[in-house]
Parts: structure tokens; sequence; C-alpha cells
């Protein structure tokens, strides 16, 4: 076939590029490059349908997965992550080369990293200005003279490229603080290969698994102490923007995801605070900046540390990859000087060129920054969110005056590169390839004595061809790497990896899950149970105020003040104010959707949502596709109640309780009998238990006509959806005794008092013991203190009432009674197994020196 | 000179301390003109983890854990140091000039002069600026040797700017200072730090003691000397000196140097990390100099 007929044939996989640049798939002529020909083929066969179909599914894999990147300077900061279904290709024998040159610039950096926290020949042989070093806030002194066991000091290395017009390959950018995006890029893969699994198949694209391997060996290695090694990931938290990628590798690799505050340290080492006591951790693959891993002798108000970890690393306790201390290699100024520091180290300039680089700290470059900043990249030598590059291009003339003042008053700050157009490289949008410009980060990882490249990496294409600007806050969008190998490769997998045998790593148990973890899955528990209580309330109060009958008056405010009961949305109808009785819409609708106020549906939900952010990592694929499901209905109920209640509000709750129940269902149905699992069903026992207490109290203690008590007791039974089994045991006569022993005495109804005791019961007697316990532990005598109370009680003693009580004081009291010992296993489950630390606080300041 | 320093820091706590994470710099370095002789560090409860070591800086930093619970905390540094005599009379009109300073500075390639460029730089509590530059620009004419422009800049501080306590804390920045003319000892050796750094010189940040005699015929009270801080100025010829605004002279036979480094922020006595402890904590310094060739006389129980 004659490609540019082909092409043209195809118009839609044609796009013209309004830049002189290089384009990664078309020749100048417009003819395909020999190794995108089988790709686009293959796409021009399967035509515009069928590939926004294909997208459309790589989209709903991505939102199921839970692929999100976070921007908190957005107004929805969470952003599911985007990527182009069209892969960016590398042949073989191109990659080869880049590869080369990516071994040589980490083994560059390596050597750098080695020398600037130890002898600094760089800056004694005048190599580089020692203002680089000195003035760069990643320069951590306290990190001078720590090494890590074994030739390597930087474990991660990634490096951001850019094709020049030439077709060469330039680095403008080194990553060595903990490199980000191998954790999208394995995404992006996956969802690849399932998206399009016979092309992809039929590439013969060279796979992701090695490195990972590799960096689970490399870091089985660095364990200093005997035995299998330990390890985990420490994350900043669900709030970081890669947060989703924390969680995802810490599955992927087998270790534990962490945060500073469920590490501690005593002894000399490092432990977890797990479930059953303190675990040694033995290596720590970080995601927290150096400057914040430790206040004692680092950034002394950081949250995110573990307090004395640098001295035990010092000593030679823990591991942590990359090393404190490595973010100073992300200096632009570095790329300034890196040839001579090659020069100096391997006697050769590199490879693998950079883009031209200048630093003002120098007084010829200042002099031509100063003179062509309108030419020019500016990047201050830190990075930060308020440290973005600057591109001359894009600036007014005053802009660029401002600028070069900012040079002026700091010119060690500031580092500029020559702007290169990148290549372009088409992106599927509205039916089309469209031409975008396209960045490359790739990684490497230490590795025996040298490193290994990861094949491709996370490539990125800026939002449209005309700004110049690509980065992950900025709207790009990623797409997968095909590095396309001219045979099929052996599949090695880590999952049935030949190399488990050099990387022994400790295997995951529940029992090692950080107190967090099972604090957030209680909380999970007890959340999405409030929640449905709540929506099942308000469902039925819904349906007896808009029923054919008219409520009885007396029993109208009571649902009412029900619900505020129920929701502790206080004061609500419980003032009693008559405004409120005559148009309670509003009040109910607030209930529902005001999420700033505490109990609220949405309030509770939304709480529940940041507890199950905390714990994505040991949440199932199906549980975290329900989580997002319950987000978007959150979302969508706001909508739908906006303009006031629906003529049947009551539908407009349907989609969530079913939401909630799917998600009860997959806990008892497909979740590990693990710890997780028993915190989370602690936490939803006692809530149910708390919750249906509150509603009988409600509506049930107080004593009323005979005829409100049938309305009553049929609302509480719809709304436990015990209704229909009800009639049917009792055919259909109301009576309050009879709904108190289907209500709290029935042991077979799963929504019964004593149900949720019993369920308690057995439940805590599978935690861990504490050493030295005498006796049953505290949470589990409330519990059975309560569960006796109960059993003790008849439901015919506790309809009982005296003929001008106002309430059933035996009902109430008893009751009370349990809904107190509920409240005191609660707490005594927390005292036992969750973290009371609290945050660290800096040692008392000295007033200073006189 | 031989002194005996002993330097108590005790921490009070409202709520039990579950467990503290310490960094100090308590215990002299030895120096050109300074032998630290003995030197141990005591601290109650008993830590559970402590190490001595030489940090970035070469001053001696001891890291200590303690976990067991406390609502005080004690910690005793103890040392003997031997301390030459410095001629703290000298003139000082010698040595090359501001001018010749700050070309040697860029040009000179050896070890001493380019490690001390890390001195001119920003750091964390002290920072250039144009209002440092331009009060002290005066002292420092081209041709006049620099030390003899530092002498100067000192003994204008210490005319200009008040002694006062009160006036601030640790946090206090030197612009704050500069603008009230008012401070202590750590905040003049900020303020001249500043002052040369913005003039292109390089200065660094000394802590230790000072010692204090008593009026004649009193004897000295117990506990009542304190730590002290001053700066060091760099000329590529003459090498590190050490000047003392607060007291108008040069830091000579009576100072004995604990730590330095880029400013207070690099030689804190003592700073750490505690878990527990409640919200309003309480601290004591002690601080005993006392002369050991006239132990006789200030014989400390």
């Amino acid at each position: 076939m004659e490609v540019p007929e082909f092409a043209n044939s195809q118009s839609w996989i044609a796009y013209q590029d309004s830049q002189p640049a290089h384009d990664e798939v078309y020749l100048a002529d417009g003819q395909i490059r020999e190794h995108w020909k089988y790709l686009l083929e293959s796409l021009a066969f399967l035509g515009p349908e069928a590939l926004n179909e294909r997208e459309r599914k790589a989209r709903r894999i991505l939102r199921d997965d839970g692929a999100t990147y976070n921007d908190y300077r957005q107004e929805q900061p969470t952003r599911s992550w985007q990527m182009d279904p069209i892969p960016l290709l590398i042949d073989s024998e191109e990659w080869a080369e880049i590869e080369s040159g990516l071994l040589e610039r980490a083994e560059l950096f390596n050597l750098i990293l080695k020398d600037i926290y130890n002898e600094r020949q760089l800056v004694r042989h005048g190599i580089i200005p020692p203002e680089l070093l000195f003035s760069h806030s990643g320069f951590l002194r306290p990190c001078q003279g720590i090494t890590l066991p074994g030739e390597h000091q930087l474990i991660q290395y990634a490096a951001d490229m850019i094709r020049a017009a030439d077709g060469s390959m330039r680095v403008v950018a080194d990553r060595s603080q903990s490199p980000s995006g191998t954790g999208y890029a394995l995404e992006n893969r996956t969802v690849m290969s399932r998206v399009f699994p016979s092309l992809f198949r039929d590439s013969h694209v060279h796979r992701l698994s090695l490195y990972f391997q590799r960096l689970r060996a490399k870091l089985s290695q660095l364990c200093p102490n005997s035995d299998i090694p330990r390890i985990v990931i420490l994350t900043p938290g669900s709030y970081n923007e890669t947060y989703f990628e924390h969680a995802y590798l810490a599955n992927y690799l087998g270790f534990s995801l962490v945060q500073g505050n469920d590490l501690t340290v005593r002894d000399g080492y490092v432990w977890m605070k797990a479930l059953d006591g303190l675990r040694r951790v033995d290596v720590i693959l970080r995601r927290v900046d150096g400057n914040y891993c430790d206040p004692v002798e680092l950034k002394g108000d950081s949250q995110l540390g573990i307090p004395g970890l640098l001295e035990v690393i010092r000593c030679g306790r823990v591991a942590i990859a990359n090393p404190l201390g490595s973010g100073i290699l992300e200096n632009p100024a570095l790329i300034r000087y890196l040839p001579e520091i090659a020069r100096f180290f391997l006697g050769r300039e590199p490879r693998l060129a950079s883009v031209p680089t200048y630093w003002c700290g120098d007084s010829a470059d200042r002099d031509f920054v100063l003179a062509n900043l309108h030419n020019l990249v500016l990047k201050p030598t830190t990075r930060g969110s308020l440290n973005q590059s600057v591109y001359g291009l894009e600036l007014s003339p005053t802009e660029l005056d401002d600028w070069r003042q900012k040079i002026l008053r700091n010119p060690l700050r500031f580092a500029a590169q020559e702007f290169i157009y990148p290549s372009s490289l088409p992106v599927w949008e509205n039916n089309r390839f469209q031409p975008r410009s396209a960045i490359l980060r790739s990684y490497a990882v230490a590795s025996g004595s040298s490193y290994t490249i990861m094949p491709g990496g996370l490539t990125r294409a800026g939002k449209s061809r005309s700004t110049a600007l690509i980065s992950n806050q900025l709207g790009s969008i990623s797409k997968d790497t095909w590095v396309l190998a001219s045979e099929p490769e052996k599949q090695v997998s880590l999952l049935h990896g030949e190399q488990e045998t050099t990387a022994r790593v400790q295997p995951w148990d529940s029992l090692g899950l950080p107190s967090r973890v099972v604090e957030n899955l209680f909380w999970v528990g007890r959340y999405a149970e409030r929640a449905e209580s709540a929506l099942r309330l308000l469902r039925t109060v819904f349906v007896e105020l808009n029923g054919i009958e008219p409520l009885p008056p007396a029993t109208y405010p009571m649902l009412l003040r029900a619900v505020t009961h129920l929701t502790t949305t206080y004061p609500g109808f419980v003032r009693g104010d008559d405004g409120l009785f005559s148009n309670p819409e509003p009040e109910l609708l607030a209930v529902v959707t005001d999420q700033m106020r505490p109990g609220s549906v949405a309030y509770t939900l939304n709480a529940m949502l940041t507890a199950a952010d905390e714990v994505t990592e040991v949440l199932s694929a199906d549980t975290q596709r329900i989580i997002n499901d319950l987000r978007d209905e959150l979302e969508t109920l706001k909508n739908n109640l906006q303009t006031g209640l629906a003529s049947a509000p009551e539908e407009a709750l349907d989609p969530l309780v079913t939401t909630l129940l799917a998600l009860s269902g997959l806990t008892q149905e497909s979740m590990m009998r693990g710890f997780g699992w028993h915190f989370m069903e602690m936490g939803r026992r006692l809530e149910r238990a708390w919750q249906t207490i509150s509603l009988v109290r409600s509506l049930l203690v107080p004593v009323v006509s005979d005829r409100d008590e049938e309305v009553l007791l049929e609302s509480v039974l719809l709304s436990v959806e015990a209704l229909i089994s009800y009639r049917r045991r009792y055919n259909g006569q109301m009576d309050i005794a009879n709904g108190l022993e289907l209500l709290l005495h029935e042991p077979v109804n799963p929504r019964s008092l004593y149900y949720q005791l019993d369920r308690l019961a057995a439940h805590m007697n599978q935690m861990p013991s504490a050493s030295g316990q005498r006796g049953l532990p505290a949470y589990s005598r409330f519990i059975l203190e309560a569960s006796t109370s109960l059993k003790l009680s008849n439901p015919l003693e506790l309809a009982r009432h005296d003929a001008d009580a106002h309430l059933r004081k035996n009902l109430d009291q008893m009751l009370s009674r349990v809904q107190h010992l509920l409240g005191d296993s609660a707490s005594a489950i927390a005292d036992r197994f969750f973290d009371h630390t609290g945050g660290p606080q800096p040692l008392a300041l000295l007033s200073g020196e006189l | 000179m031989r002194y005996r320093v002993r330097h108590t820091t005790r921490y009070h706590y409202p709520q039990d301390v579950i467990q503290c994470h310490s960094l100090t710099h308590l215990l002299p370095r030895s120096t050109h003109h300074q032998r630290c002789l003995d030197a141990i560090i005591d601290v109650q409860p008993q830590p559970a983890q402590g190490n001595h070591r030489t940090d970035y800086f070469g001053n001696h930093s001891f890291h200590f854990t303690v976990q067991h619970p406390h609502q005080v905390l004690e910690v005793t540094a103890l040392s003997t140091v031997e301390v030459e005599d410095l001629r703290p009379s000298m003139s000082l009109d010698f040595g090359i000039t501001c001018a010749q300073v700050r070309n040697a500075m860029i040009s000179n390639r050896d070890l001493p002069t380019i490690e001390a460029r890390e001195y001119m730089l920003n750091s964390p509590l002290v920072g250039l600026s144009s209002e440092l530059a331009d009060y002290a620009g005066p002292s420092f004419d081209d041709n006049r040797p620099l030390l003899s422009a530092v002498r100067e800049l000192v003994d204008r501080i210490y005319q200009d700017f008040t002694y006062d306590p009160k006036f601030s804390s640790v946090s206090t920045p030197v612009s704050e200072v500069f603008a009230h003319r008012r401070g202590v000892c750590q905040d003049f050796a900020h303020l001249s730090i500043g002052c040369l750094r913005s003039l292109g010189f390089p200065a660094r940040y000394v802590s230790g003691y000072l010692e204090t005699l008593p009026p004649p015929g009193a004897s000295k009270l117990v506990g009542a000397d304190a730590s002290h801080a001053w700066f060091a100025v760099y000329s590529p010829e003459e090498g590190w000196y050490d000047f003392d605004p607060t007291n108008n002279k040069l830091a000579a036979e009576q100072h004995i140097t604990t730590a330095w480094g880029r400013d207070y922020a690099d030689v804190t006595p003592m700073k750490g990390t505690v878990f527990g402890g409640g919200k309003h904590h309480r601290v004591e310094v002690e601080v005993d100099v006392e002369r050991l060739d006239t132990q006789a006389q200030f014989q400390i129980g």
C-alpha cells in the first residue's frame, strides 16, 4: 500500500503541525515513519467509532481503578487520570541509544550525589561554583556522610526528555527526590493492554515488569538488618497529588503504605504501629520530600515525617530510598555544569545531551539570560508550587522586566533553558488525530553494578500545540510509551517472578496493618451505616408525608424529630418551632445535602469517602468502584435536589441506599476475613445497634394513642425493612410488644439489636489479646453486659407503661443503658487499637542566647 | 586558661511526655585556640539511645531519645576547656583591604576560601539586605583593612543598639532588631553577620559561653552565667576572626566556643520533638563558667 495515499484516504489520522518541529509519526514529506505503520494501519482499520469506544472503555477502567491525580488549586481537586489511547512509539534501535545515555546519566548523578554528601570534590576542585550547592535548599547538611549499603546512593532516577527538531532526545530536567510517575506508567500500560489486547500483543512491546522487579530486589538488598526485610512506602497522605500511585505501587510491590505517624522510632530502630504492636521497618521507599522526613534535624514543623529517623538512618538501622538530601540533584543549574562534571568523573562528555542551560549565579550567564529572557525558559533552582517554570515567549514586556528584577535581586535562584519546541505527536480528540507537544519521562533504578532503565516511561502531551507548558498540574494528558521489540519478549510478571528468591520481602498480613488503616476501616463501616440509617428514615418520612392518607397530627412532629435525633443534626426539629413543622422541606433538604452540617447525609458520606481514601490500598477493585459510584451519586443527588424536593424525593434517595447496600454486600462477600474486615464490621454493627436504639427511643418510647402508635410502629418497621416480615409473622396485627420483639430480640433478624450485639461479640473474640491481659478485654465486657441486659428483658415488660405515663420507662431505661455501653465499648476499642500519640511537637525552644 | 563549664537545661511539662527526640550542641568543640579536655552530658530520665558525633560544621553534637514517660527533662553538659590567650587588645589595623577581600573571595582557589563562600549567602535566620549594607557600608572603605572595618562596625553596633533581654525572642527577625535598635547577643551576632554578608564578606555565627567575673569582693553566684553568642569574619589572608558585638570586643580568652554555623539554626543548643507533654511548658537554664586556676576561690558545691 502506498502510504501517503493510505494516509490521505484516512484523513482523520493525518494532521498538520503548525510548528517547525520534529513529528513523531510523519516524515516531512507526509510519509508515515516505519515503526508507526503497523499501529496506524490497525487504528485506521478500527475506524473512529471503534476508537471512541476504546477510549471510553479506557476511561472507565481508569475510573474503576480509582486512578486519580489531585491538584488542590483546582475547584474539583480530585481528577481522573487522563490517558490518550494513542501510545508514543519508539523503535528498539533508537531506544537502545536513549537507554545507554540514560544509564550513563544515572551513574553520573549517582557520583554527584555521593560527592556532595562526602568529599565535595566538585566544589573543592572548582568544577561547580560553591554557591550552586550552598545556596540550594535541597542541600541537607545534616545528611553529610550518610551512605546506603551497596554501590549506589541514587536508587531511583528519572529524566524528562523532549525531542529536538533534529530528532535527537534532549534532557530538560532530572528527578531525584522521589521520581513520580512509574505507577501511572504501569496503570497506563495495564489499561492499554486491556483496551487494545491484540494490537498490543502483536506490536511486541517491551514490558515494564522487569523494572519493578529490579526495584523490589534493590530495596530488599538495602536492608541493613538481618531477617527478611519489611519494606514500606512512606506517603504524605491522601491529599498528595500522586497518592493514587503510592497506593497502587504499594499493592503492586507488596509493601505496606504508611504515613509518618504510622511509624515511630524506639530503641534505635524504626517501627510500624501495627494492630498487634510494633513491627520493625527495615527499608523505606519514600514519597515525602527529604526535608520533611525528620522534624528533629530537618524542617522542624513538619507533620509528615518521623522524629528521630535521620539518626536511625545514620546508625545504619534503616535504609531509605532515595536517600535524604537527594533532592539537591534536581537543581537545574547542575545541568549547566554537567559536561565539566562528566569530564571530571568519567573523562568524557555525557552521551545524552541536555537542553542548553544557564545559571544566573554565573555572571556571564546572567547577562545572557537578562538579554535573552524573551527566548528562554526561566527555571527557579528550587521546585515547588510557587516556583514554576516561566516561558519568556509568553511574557509581556512589563512582565519580562519584572522577572529581570527578580533575577537581579536573587540571581542564585534562577536557571534558564533555551526554548526548544518539543516534537509533536497525535492525540485522539474530536474524532481525529490532533498534534500536541510531547515530553517523555524515563526511569532508572539501581540494580547490580549498574542501572535498569524502564523501557519507555510516562509520556505526557500538552493541552494544545501552542502552549509550551506540559505538566500534570496544567491539564496535560498522559500516554503509554511503547518501545517496540523486534521479536516477542519472554513474559515476566511480578506475580510469578523468577527473581523472587533475590527479592525476599516480608509478606503483607492483616495484623501488620498500621493502626491508622484499621481506624479508618472502622470509620468507613460506621459512616456507611450511619448514612444508610439516615437515608432509610428520610425515605420513610417522605413516604408518610406524601401518603394518600393524611398522617395523624400527633405523629407528624414525632417523625420529624426522629430525623433530627437519628442524624444528630440538632437543634433541627427538636427546637419545635411551628414554622419549621408547617414547612419542613428546607430543613429536610439540608439534612440530606448540606455537607457543612455535621450529621447530614452529605457530611457523613463525605467523611466516609475521606476515610476510604486513606485506605485505598486495602480496598478491592470492586469496592473502589462502588466508592466511586457513591462519590458520583452524592454529586447527582445535590443536583437533583437543588431546586427543592422532587415530586417523589424518596426515589432520589434510592440509588444511594442501593449503592450503600452494594458496599455492605461486597464487604460480606469479597473482603478477606482479616483484621481490616473485622474492624469495618465492628464499626458497622456498633453504628447499626446505636441507630436502632435511637429510632426506637424516638418513636416507640413515648406513649401515644393506639391509632398513632400503629402509624409510628409501621414507620419504624418500614425504615428498618422489617414491615413485610412483621405482617407475615403477626398477621398484620400492629402491636408494640410484637414490634419490639422483632426489632430488639429476634436472633434471626439481621437488623435486630440482638443480632448486632451477637456479631460484635464474635468480631471482638477475634481481636489479638494485649500482653498481660487478664479476663475479658474492656470492649468485650461492655458488649457482654449490653447483650445480657437485652436478653434478660422481655418484650411484654418493655411495652408496658403506667396508665398516665408519657414514657415506656422500662424500655427507655434498658435502651439508654445499652446505648451507653455501646459508646463505652467503642471508646475501649479506640483506646486499645487506635493510635493516640497525636502529632509531634517541637521541644520547647530555648529563650535564646544572651 | 582552664575553665569548667556546667550547662543545665530543665524542661517542665504539665503532662507526661511519652517520647522525646533531641539534638543538642552543648559540648565545646576544639578550635585553633581552644582544647576541649573532657566533656560529658547527662540526661534525666535515662535516654534509651544517645549518640555523640561531629556534625557538618565540625561541631560536637549529641542526639538522644528518651522513651520513659516524664514531666521533667534535665540535660546537663559538663566540660573542661583550655583557652589560649589571644592578646585581645591587639590592634587590628593590618591585613588585606575590603576590596582585596572581595576579589580574593571570587578568585582564590584555596580550600578555606572556597569553603568560606558558604558563609556569604542567605541562611535560615539571616538574609542579605540593602538596608543592612547601607548601615554598615560607611565603615568598609575599599582601602581599609577588613578587620579594622569590622572592628569599627562592632563598635558602632555597640553604641547604636541597646541590650534588652525583654525585646526579642529566638524568632525575632534581624529586620526587627535593626528597626528597633535593640536585642540580645544572638540578635547582635545575626545583625553583624547580616551586615557583613550584605557587603559581600563571609561571616559565621559562634555560640558558646562568656566568663563573667563577680564585682570585686563579692563571690560568684552559682548558675548566674549564660550561654553567649558572637560572630566570626573571614579574610582570605588572615583567616577567621571572632568579634563580640554585645561586649564590643574581640572574642578572646574569656570566650569559650561551643559550636559554629551559618546562624543560630545550625547550632541551636537543644532542639527536638516531643510526643505528649501538654500545652504550656516551662524551661530553666543554669550556666556556670568556673576558672579552674582559681578553684579554691570559686569552688561550686
